[in-house]
């Protein structure tokens, strides 16, 4: 019984470790697929001149990405931007994608593609913070937790 | 129509103290009171205590915001032109800060106005005229009016026309703000018959340049004739055999006669009939048609 309640409690211990570290992917996936999203709307605009709505619809997303598109959408319909749904972005980071969404359309070809330009510096440099967070605090977060389940089943027996 | 662009509150308060379909114009100019016209006349729209509404920059450019579907970036070709054409023909006049880049016109930015025009068909208005244009052979014909005084309703109603008296050419319709036939995604909410190929928001010169070759018509439909620079275009179109109906701004035949260019379209006779709108009886009013002389060949009794 006390072997079996040691396992169970490594297994939880892991199991919180690796939803902890998938945070770090999934908010590495989302910069990754923002840069995708903006690239894309930079050739849209560039040949094909789809409006927002269209090649929003048009895109396609998993997770807390689709929570974007979702919220963008809204945005549009309703005027109302609600990013709460975005777990994985702390409140500056939503700050940043609120300045995204309410800026993109609003000026002429050229002067869009400039502040698209300018919104790629800003994605890629979250994108590098969020590729080092995973790099190094994923393995960590795993190891450490690994350690502490081990410890903590030693102490228990 | 205007449901989706314009805010909840002022189109509530515009169907509230307006028949809705009976508006040609909104006009919004920031800091002034919001003005709607029918039939020519201009009225106040007042809040539910009676004061007028007053436009501000919010308003304004969440109106912009919406008629563009937050995509300025789409409409610049046609914000540089200073207009946005919106689904049903409804066009949306825009004045601002022009951005230039030498002489080539960038955008216009910081908008000051918008003049929100809602097109009317009116079935039969050119009846009248239909004689005049169609007796067998299709005259050449060019509709003047003022601005405001139903051209485009008008020449909407003789490509109907065309369809009603089962007359089989091959219309073309150069329609270079999409506000004659107001196609929406290649698709025409308009009865324009088995006949009619459209052009939309492109220039006249390619629209008859690449219309002739391509689809063949044998009558090109356009609004507002450029003389200065659309002539050679409407001359190549006539030499190969093409009619053409126009429009063009000009008071009455009087003050189109003081452009300059408009001798050359007298000594060629480009055109045949010189239709002259006026917006007495309401916009698309016939007032007089001319032959290519400019003999009265009818007047209005009043």
């Amino acid at each position: 019984m006390k072997w079996i309640l040691i396992i169970v409690l490594i297994f939880v211990i892991m199991l919180i470790a690796h939803s902890i570290s998938e945070q770090y992917k999934d908010k590495y996936d989302f910069y990754n697929n923002l840069k995708l999203f903006l690239n894309q709307f930079k050739i849209n605009i560039s040949f094909r001149q789809e409006k927002i709505n269209d090649f929003l619809n048009k895109t396609k997303a998993k997770k807390q990405f689709n929570l974007f598109i979702n919220s963008y959408k809204n945005y549009l319909k309703t005027n109302e931007l609600d990013l709460s749904q975005i777990k994985i972005l702390n409140d500056e980071e939503k700050n940043d994608l609120e300045n995204i969404i309410k800026n993109i359309g609003k000026y002429d070809t050229e002067n869009e593609i400039k502040q698209l330009d300018n919104f790629l510096l800003t994605v890629d440099m979250k994108l590098d913070s969020a590729m080092q967070d995973k790099n190094k605090l994923c393995p960590m977060i795993l190891k450490l937790s690994l350690l502490f389940a081990i410890g903590l089943a030693i102490l228990l027996i | 129509m205007l449901k989706e662009y314009l805010d909840r509150d002022i189109y509530n308060l515009i169907i509230k103290n307006f028949n809705f379909s009976d508006i040609t114009e909104i006009r919004m100019r920031i800091n002034s009171n919001l003005i709607i016209v029918i039939k020519n006349k201009k009225y106040y729209l007042k809040d539910n205590d009676q004061n007028n509404v007053k436009v501000d920059r919010l308003m304004l450019d969440n109106f912009i915001k919406r008629a563009s579907e937050n995509s300025i970036y789409a409409f610049n070709e046609n914000i540089k032109n200073g207009f946005i054409t919106l689904p049903k023909g409804i066009r949306v006049g825009l004045s601002g800060t022009v951005v230039t880049d030498g002489e080539k016109i960038v955008t216009i930015k910081d908008f000051q106005s918008v003049n929100i025009r809602i097109p009317h068909f009116v079935k039969n208005c050119s009846l009248m005229a239909f004689d005049y244009i169609f007796d067998g052979d299709i005259k050449n014909t060019l509709i003047i009016s003022s601005p405001g005084s139903g051209k485009t309703t008008f020449i909407r109603d003789i490509i109907y026309q065309f369809h009603q008296h089962n007359i089989p050419k091959n219309i073309l319709v150069a329609d270079e703000r999409n506000e004659i036939c107001t196609t929406v995604n290649g698709e025409t909410s308009l009865d324009l018959g088995d006949f009619c190929d459209i052009y939309t928001n492109c220039s006249k010169k390619f629209a008859f340049k690449n219309g002739i070759r391509s689809m063949r018509p044998d009558l090109i439909i356009t609004d507002e004739l450029d003389l200065e620079n659309d002539l050679d275009s409407v001359m190549e179109a006539i030499n190969s055999g093409v009619n053409i109906i126009a429009t063009i701004h000009a008071q009455d035949i009087h003050q189109l006669k003081k452009k300059p260019s408009f001798a050359r379209v007298i000594d060629e006779k480009y055109f045949q009939r010189y239709i002259v709108l006026t917006s007495d009886e309401g916009p698309g009013t016939l007032a007089n048609i001319y032959d290519e002389k400019l003999n009265c060949i009818y007047y209005k009794t009043r």
